[in-house]
């Protein structure tokens, strides 16, 4: 297991999950895994961040879940995303590029 | 939409909190066995893969703690939320807000203080151990009797038989006898020789013991402390006294108090908490029922099986019921009657014990002397406090139900964005709960000033009652519980009202007018403040009219121009003796001698002050039994100090001397009664068949009231002090000119005949005729203000709907106006509104009112439930309010500018 190289920022990991729900309804250790795959394993998501994280973004209405079968054929619940949540996803990407551009120009600039 | 999963996810919470736990522990298991299966297909053994997912997931319980605490921050998030709009909302409407607050503050401070001072005369319980265990003997009611065995249930009882009860029941942990009688007695403190006054109470040793009461400091009586009659001079005083008295000196134990002449050690002082048995009665010092003699010489309470004057307070043992003590008391109480009767009992005697039995009731509340007299009062006043909130309700319904239409717009909006109906209904009746809350915690304000306002109505001296009225848990818990349903009770219709929304049409509509049926909620509304109104002015009109009546009742004596003076003459040594009478006729004399005093006289009782009554048998009635009549002891000038008209032969005068032959003054009735056909002057009484001649009747005078305005007329029967000595605390003076010089007059005279004698308790017998109908003066005046304070919200109503009506209807009446309508014509499309309203509330409330006043009927007087003049005075009152209330909108209609109406939308 490759060590942990990344702290999550505060807010990362809802637009993480929003992305990664953007194309296709998934389950719990569904999304922790794809995340851990799209960020190329910078970013392993613990069990305990990851629930509390989907059931606070179910709370606020972005993501909607409904018991499904796995490719297993175990009972496992799957989360997609709510038209609150495609809009809360292009609101956070927007937000994450103006974001990581004001800091690349800040970094650039001191170095 | 956020709102509606929020609101969702909430119910889903707090109403299917098992399906939420299963669901989360599933979604937790299933995730804990698919990583347990990718760790198996990594090659892992199935038990060290399941090791490794838990591990990984690091416990499943911290998960899922985890997971609710996102939850709970997200209901309290939309609390937050709904909280800060309903303020907003609040802050946007503030005319609402101020009159929904006023009549709430007023509605729920009334409730509360009414139920506070309930609370302290009826339901607070006596700070001691356990007090659901302690019982009383009797209904606790006033009343005793000294010469004859009384009829039927009991309330007082000698001392003889509370040792008797004492001794041999069977079902009481412990029993103590506390003397009725509080005694206002002076005395004085330490060395010093200042006569003060101080409130003593004389109860048994056992009194702390049964009570379960621990002392302070020093110690409390035990049952050695009232063995020999005289013998223990000791008292404990109450932490109040301490404070106020001795500025808490904590070497109080040792000092000594001098009453008469006894020098009591002080042993103790009770509990803070602790003010007596005796609610609305704060007691200084207590000292043994066995030196009842010292304290009150003359009397003879620890010997004389007769002399009924003790409340009897038991607690029962631990696992015996009251039934079961019932028996047990009643059983003995007969031995001890038919012991007390003597081996030959005669018939009466016989007849009154098989008839005499004790009620036990539970004395967890303790001893009140106002309880009686206030309780239905108390009951009546709390029922129109009631309808008070509800009217206040309904008021406060009616504004929202109207501002509802004003936001219209704005909840259809919410809705096409996707509010549930749920999620709005809530936001609504949070709005109500904080509305509510504000005015709820305004009442309670507001009820800590009422309740000590009332406090000072229900007293009767110049000190308010020693009541404690201050809230308690249990009065903040009633207060919230209203709180709580007024919010319910006018925030539920107002919310499902408005949020039963078509959307396209009102998100159609144009400004603030809505296009929806005209509100039959509000009509209810107002039909039924007008209703309930009726019903409380009709009640105020019953209680007032009972009062003017009472005020208007021949008492038989001129209670203008009279005052009464307390002396306190066995604390300086007089005994009952010749030298007490002296000093009374000396005072009579020297006072009589004074510019501007036109008769005076001592007596036992003037007015409400309480009653003796015995029997008495006449000389040549042979089959008479003895009847019992009132019975006063009073002075030569008494007849004219009182002006109790004479109408036949003579008033005391000097002639009737302690050894001249013994007379009595009869009244009207008594004459009627007992000499019918013959004049009664010069026929002889006694008070049992053996001397039937030993009193003559010199004199008959007009009936006059002895206890109360309301009683039918007794027979009484007057004697002089001159043969009847015995301690006569009051003495009577009727005077001309100024009250003020003539009392410091009077103190000065008796301060020459004996500069000792403590006067005290200088008052009107015009104030202690007012006294007597405190309660019917509370009912009255609380139930008209409020009967007046719930037209008014009736009226506001009327004008809140109404005036909103014409708002609406602006465009309408323009046309009708255009096309030619008169101002009448429109005032009249209002008024016939008002009309219909107010005519189907008054329809509705006159026999809610009939009934009504069938069920306060006891309380009248002088006139029946259904008093005709009451209730078209309350309808009339009523009617012109409502019409003026519903006017005002109506003139605004018919002066409409047609031109400007018609562009108004």
């Amino acid at each position: 297991m490759p060590p942990r190289q990344t702290n999550l920022l505060q807010g990362t990991l809802d637009l993480l999950i929003l992305k990664t729900l953007g194309l296709d309804q998934m389950h719990g250790l569904g999304i922790s895994r794809r995340i851990e795959q799209i960020t190329r394993g910078t970013f392993q998501v613990k069990p305990g961040s990851l629930f509390p994280a989907l059931h606070r973004m179910e709370e606020a209405g972005w993501l909607a879940s409904s018991w499904g079968e796995s490719e297993n054929n175990r009972r496992a619940k799957y989360y997609r995303l709510t038209k609150a949540g495609q809009r809360q996803l292009a609101a956070e990407t927007k937000q994450w590029e103006r974001i990581s551009l004001a800091i690349g120009r800040a970094l650039e600039a001191t170095s | 939409m956020p709102l509606l999963s929020r609101f969702s996810s909430l119910m889903r919470n707090l109403f299917h909190k098992a399906r939420v736990e299963r669901d989360l522990s599933d979604e937790v298991r299933s995730y804990v066995e698919m990583l347990t299966e990718e760790k198996i297909k990594a090659g892992m053994n199935p038990e060290e893969a399941r090791r490794a997912a838990i591990m990984e997931l690091g416990g499943v319980e911290q998960v899922k703690e985890q997971i609710r605490e996102v939850k709970m921050g997200a209901f309290l998030e939309s609390l937050l939320q709904d909280l800060r709009f309903g303020l907003r909302s609040m802050r946007r409407s503030p005319g609402l807000t101020a009159v929904a607050l006023l009549s709430l503050a007023l509605g729920i401070g009334a409730n509360t203080a009414i139920f506070s001072l309930m609370n302290a005369v009826m339901l607070r319980q006596l700070p001691v151990k356990e007090p659901g265990r302690l019982v009383l003997f009797g209904k606790g009611t006033w009343g005793g009797n000294t010469d004859s065995l009384p009829d039927g249930s009991w309330q007082l009882f000698s001392f003889p038989f509370y040792r008797e009860v004492q001794q041999k029941n069977q079902v009481f942990s412990g029993v103590t006898a506390i003397l009725s009688i509080a005694m206002d007695v002076h005395g004085t403190i330490g060395g010093n020789g200042n006569i003060e006054p101080m409130n003593a109470q004389l109860v048994s040793g056992t009194y702390f013991s049964v009570l379960g009461l621990r002392p302070m400091l020093g110690r409390a009586f035990t049952k050695a402390d009232d063995e020999a009659p005289g013998g223990h001079p000791i008292a404990v005083v109450s932490y109040d006294w301490w404070k106020q008295r001795f500025g808490r000196d904590p070497s109080i134990v040792g000092k000594k108090v001098t009453i008469g002449s006894t020098v009591y050690t002080i042993i103790g002082v009770t509990p803070p908490e602790f003010f007596g048995t005796t609610v609305d009665h704060s007691t200084n010092l207590w000292i043994p029922i066995s030196m009842e003699k010292q304290v009150s010489p003359g009397w003879n309470g620890l010997e004389d099986k007769h002399f009924q004057s003790n409340y009897i307070l038991a607690r029962l043992k631990p696992g015996v019921s009251i039934q079961q003590a019932d028996a047990n008391v009643n059983l003995l109480f007969k031995q001890a009657l038919h012991e007390f009767a003597g081996p030959q009992p005669t018939k009466k005697q016989l007849q009154d014990i098989a008839r005499a039995r004790i009620d036990l009731t539970p004395a967890a509340t303790g001893l009140s002397h106002i309880r009686f007299q206030f309780s239905k009062p108390l009951e009546v006043l709390m029922a129109v406090v009631g309808l008070v909130l509800l009217i206040a309700c309904a008021n406060i319904a009616n504004l929202l139900l109207a501002r509802a239409t004003t936001r219209h717009r704005e909840i259809a909006v919410r809705q096409a964005l996707g509010a549930g109906r749920m999620r709005l209904i809530r936001q609504l009746l949070t709005e109500s709960l904080l509305l509510a809350l504000a005015g709820g915690a305004l009442g309670v304000a507001l009820a800590s000033l009422a309740s000590r306002l009332l406090l000072i109505m229900v007293s009767t001296g110049p000190q308010p009652l020693p009541l404690n009225v201050s809230p308690d848990a249990r009065v903040l818990a009633f207060t919230f519980v209203l709180t709580l349903m007024t919010a319910v009770l006018f925030g539920t219709a107002p919310a499902l009202h408005a949020t039963r929304i078509e959307l396209v049409s009102s998100l159609k509509e144009r400004g603030a007018t809505s296009a929806r049926a005209r509100s039959p909620l509000g009509k209810v509304l107002i039909v039924s403040q007008v209703g309930l109104s009726l019903v409380l002015l009709a009640g105020s009109g019953l209680f007032l009219r009972s009062l003017v009546n009472l005020s208007r009742v021949d008492t038989g004596f001129d209670k203008q121009n009279v005052l009464e003076f307390h002396v306190d003459e066995a604390s300086v040594g007089y005994k009952e003796d010749a030298r007490v009478a002296n000093l009374y006729r000396q005072i009579e004399q020297r006072v009589a001698a004074q510019p501007g005093i036109r008769a005076d006289s001592f007596s036992f009782f003037t007015f409400n002050q309480g009653e003796w009554t015995g029997p008495v048998s006449i000389q040549g009635q042979v089959k008479s039994i003895p009847k019992d009549v009132v019975k006063n002891v009073v002075g030569s000038g008494y007849f004219q100090a009182m002006e109790i008209p004479l109408l036949v032969g003579r008033r005391f005068g000097p002639q009737d001397l302690a050894n001249s032959q013994k007379v009595a003054v009869i009244n009207q009735t008594m004459a009627r009664t007992f000499f019918p056909n013959e004049s009664p002057i010069g026929r002889r009484f006694g008070d049992d068949p053996e001397h039937a001649n030993a009193i003559e009747v010199v004199g008959v005078v007009k009936d006059a009231k002895f206890q109360s305005l309301e009683e039918k007329p007794h027979a009484a029967l007057y004697i002089p002090y001159s043969q009847h000595i015995q301690y006569l605390n009051d003495f009577e003076v009727r005077y001309s000119g100024d009250a003020h010089a003539i009392i410091a007059e009077v103190r000065r005279a008796i301060g020459e005949v004996d500069g000792n004698l403590p006067v005290s308790g200088v008052t009107t017998l015009a104030a202690e005729v007012d006294d007597s109908i405190v309660n019917q003066r509370l009912v009255a005046q609380l139930s008209t203000f409020f009967g007046l304070l719930a037209v008014f919200l009736a009226c506001i109503g009327i004008y809140g709907l109404m005036s909103y009506a014409v708002t609406r209807r602006t465009n309408e009446i323009g046309i009708r106006m255009a096309l030619g309508a008169g101002r009448s014509s429109v005032q009249w499309l209002v008024m016939r509104e008002v009309f219909l309203l107010v005519g189907i509330g008054l329809a509705v409330g006159v026999p809610a009112a009939l009934a009504g006043g069938r069920l306060v009927s006891t309380m009248l007087f002088g006139l029946t439930a259904a008093d005709p003049f009451s209730l078209v005075a309350a309808v009339t009152l009523l009617l012109a309010a409502a019409l003026l209330a519903g006017y005002l909108p109506a003139r605004r209609a018919s002066r409409v500018d047609p031109m400007e109406a018609l562009r108004y939308e």
